[in-house]
């Protein structure tokens, strides 16, 4: 069985990550930036679990889980905030959110 | 030997944060109660361990009571420091303290009757126990650190006493006066305390004033001239005398307790308690000597003049201040302190009676508006009399056994070193005196004798002006039969000051009436406090001399005033250039003016206008504002407030970094 090779993996990562960066700079809805930004995340883990097998070495992996819980924890305090925005503002755009400019 | 003198410190310390707290909430009665009670425990602290001390053998009457280490540092190697704060006790403090606490007591008695109506009656009260708590840590600190903090702090009651009156923009102008001229005097103690520590390792009077044989003379002399310069500002000595005239804008019991009975007195104090450096340094004493008696001549030619019968003897405390200092140059510490103590007693009186008759005369307090007072005020009358008499050195009262003694040690010390300038001062002191009787007389006469002379206009006619609202008007004169005698809480205080006049004078020496052995307060000091300084003792014969000499002086004084003013005092225009000139106050204060704060402020004013201030000083600070809001007006552009604006600068951030590391390889 012939094996694919690293740089497709690498290669595949590359390209969902630059699709999970478009995403979160050209949308608008903080729901889409999330999954965009979970995209980016997971095209990481990718990388790390193929360079993981390559190498033959379990730190890429361990990586892996670590990157996963933050990214959980991170969605949840993401919702929360989504959430009582949208119930003060009754729109979550996130361009309209810009009371800190300069 | 018990100590108690923490106690003595604590009882007005506490009656001053009781009162600061709460006077304003509390009834006159209490904060009466609270003022006198605080006051009264203090002396009845004093008098027991006065009491105690006379119990204890000489050897045992020095008592260094520490109460906790307040500050160590550099326990190492080298010169390290350690302050504790603690009391020290010896006949010194001792007299210090019933002075300062028995005149306080029966002054804090007076006021309840001298500030009944005054609106700030609590706030009173409060100063009042402060400044005897200031007072007391002043005589009784066992260290120079902490006789500067009690030093500060009487300075700092005098200037909330003296501004009192806040309504007042003279009483407050003169506040502000005592306080800076007592500034360069706390700061030539500060000097001195560097010096001292520099040189001995140590601030414990116990330390330095033990054996300062070792360091050498130029050291003392200069340690000794700065605590010297501290002594003139707080006791009024010339050059630095000119706030306690100023200070009469207090109300008469701040006077009388603290320009002329205790706080003045502190320099006097401090000369005597570092009488083993003084003892050192010739030169240093006879500047002292020589300060002294100038002090005591000119402010006595400028009471001669003066109108204001509170400056008279402020004018006149000063001239004292000026013996005490003379007495001390000499080396006779015990007879400067013997005058202090007879002094607090007549100048107590002598103000409490001014104030009487101010009192009674509702505010009035140019003798031009007296006269007649005699025969309406006859406790007053007769006390003042009595506190005219001491000061004048008649005998037997106080002021004749204090003046006498100084005046006999400075004959003594004359004719012993034969040095011409002893028997100047000598001279100087018996001119004094004869000065002293006349306008003391001169004051005398001029509040009590003839006919009354203020022109009352009617008293129906309310005045709203500021003074009113101080609670302290004139009004234009008090109908002559509406003048009363004060209240006996103001009487008694003045009845038992005049009995102390008349025989404080035999706490002194006796041997002039060849009583060798009576001297119960010079032995008391000598034989601890002062016991290297060396004993001056006159031949009877030189004694009787001074004596003599003295009481003719003051009898010729007494006579020229009998004739000018016995029939009442009457002012005339006088224009003789040197009338003019005593008149006022030799323009000292017109001549300050002109030499310091007109350049100072002319300079300021040429300054504050040039284009240095306008243009480079305002102009720079001004232009590096204007650059910093200018910059951040254009950075801030880039805090868009976009989210996604954000993500990409993280992202081009990144991809900078990735492409360097790239390239680079």
């Amino acid at each position: 069985m012939a094996s694919v090779p690293l740089s497709a993996y690498l290669i595949m990562s590359a390209i969902l990550f630059t699709i999970g960066a478009t995403g979160v700079l050209i949308r608008r809805n903080p729901l889409i930036i999330f999954m965009s930004i979970e995209l980016m995340l997971n095209a990481v883990n990718l990388s790390f679990v193929a360079l993981s097998h390559f190498l033959d070495s379990a730190d890429g992996q361990m990586f892996v889980f670590i990157v996963l819980t933050v990214a959980a924890a991170e969605v949840v305090v993401g919702l929360a905030l989504i959430v009582s925005i949208f119930r003060s503002r009754r729109n979550i755009d996130v361009d309209e959110m810009n009371i800190l400019r300069g | 030997m018990a100590n108690l003198s923490l106690w003595v410190l604590l009882f007005p310390l506490l009656g001053f944060i009781i009162l600061g707290l709460s006077g304003r909430f509390i009834q006159r009665s209490a904060v009466l109660a609270v003022a006198c009670g605080a006051c009264g425990l203090a002396f009845l602290c004093a008098v027991i361990n006065f009491f105690s001390m006379l119990g204890t053998p000489v050897s045992g009457r020095v008592s260094d009571q520490v109460v906790f280490n307040w500050l160590t540092s550099g326990t190492g190697n080298g010169p390290s420091l350690t302050i504790g704060f603690g009391q020290y006790l010896d006949p010194l403090s001792m007299t210090m303290l019933l002075v300062v606490t028995g005149v306080g007591l029966l002054i804090h008695i007076y006021s309840a009757g001298y500030m009944e109506e005054d609106p700030g009656f609590w706030r009173f009260f409060a100063y009042l126990n402060f400044f005897i708590f200031a007072m007391v840590l002043l005589v009784s600190a066992d260290n120079f650190l902490f006789l500067l903090v009690g030093w500060a702090l009487v300075g700092l009651a005098s200037f909330l006493l003296i501004g009192f009156w806040y309504q007042r923009r003279s009483a407050v102008a003169a506040a502000r006066k005592a306080f800076v001229i007592n500034v360069i005097g706390d700061f030539g103690l500060m000097l001195a305390i560097f010096l001292i520590f520099v040189n001995f390792q140590s601030l414990n009077f116990s330390d330095v004033l033990k054996n300062p044989i070792s360091i050498n003379t130029g050291t003392i002399t200069a340690i000794c001239l700065l605590l010297f310069v501290a002594c003139a500002a707080k006791s009024a000595q010339l050059p630095l005398y000119m706030w306690l005239p100023d200070a009469m804008e207090g109300p008469t019991p701040v006077s009388a307790l603290i320009h002329a009975a205790t706080m003045v007195t502190a320099g006097v104090y401090l000369v005597a308690r570092t009488h083993v450096l003084f003892d050192l340094a010739p030169v240093a004493l006879n500047i002292v000597a020589a300060i002294g008696g100038a002090t005591a001549l000119f402010a006595a030619s400028i009471a001669l003049f003066q109108l204001d019968i509170k400056r008279v003897l402020a004018y006149s405390t000063i001239s004292q201040l000026g013996y005490m200092f003379m007495a001390e140059g000499v080396q006779g510490y015990s007879a400067g302190i013997f005058h202090l103590v007879t002094h607090a007693f007549f100048k107590a009186l002598l103000f409490l009676g001014a104030g009487a008759v101010i009192h009674a005369l509702d505010g009035e307090q140019d003798m031009r508006k007296m006269g007649g007072l005699w025969s309406r005020m006859r406790i007053t009358a007769w006390t003042f009399l009595i506190a005219t008499l001491a000061i004048s050195g008649i005998p037997p009262l106080a002021g004749f056994w204090s003046k006498d003694d100084i005046l006999g040690t400075l004959l003594a010390q004359a004719t012993k070193t034969g040095n011409p300038g002893l028997y100047v001062l000598w001279g100087i002191g018996l001119l004094t005196a004869g000065l002293t009787a006349f306008y003391m007389f001169r004051l005398f006469f001029a509040i009590f004798s003839g006919r009354y002379r203020a022109q009352p206009i009617a008293v129906e006619q309310e005045d709203e002006d500021e003074e009113a609202v101080a609670g302290h008007h004139h009004a234009g004169g008090v109908y002559y039969y509406y003048i009363r005698e004060v209240p006996p809480v103001m009487s008694i205080p003045l009845i038992i000051l005049a009995a102390l006049s008349v025989i404080g004078g035999f706490l002194g020496s006796l041997s002039l009436i060849g009583l060798a052995k009576w001297a119960p307060l010079p032995n008391f000091l000598n034989a601890v406090s002062f016991q290297g300084a060396p004993i001056l003792e006159a031949s009877t014969a030189i004694m009787w001399m001074s004596t003599g000499l003295s009481v003719l002086v003051a009898l010729l004084g007494f006579a020229v005033a009998w004739v000018l003013y016995r029939k009442g005092f009457s002012y005339k225009e006088n224009r003789s250039p040197l009338y003019r000139l005593i008149l006022n106050k030799y323009y000292v204060d017109e001549a300050l003016s002109f030499v310091l704060i007109k350049p100072i402020q002319g300079l300021g004013r040429v300054v504050g206008n040039s284009f240095l201030e306008g243009g480079v000083l305002d102009g720079g600070s001004r232009g590096i504002a204007r650059l910093f809001r200018g910059v951040s007006k254009g950075i801030r552009k880039v805090q868009t407030g976009y989210t996604r604006n954000y993500a990409l600068g993280i992202l081009l951030g990144v991809v900078l970094i990735v492409v360097y590391y790239a390239v680079r390889g």
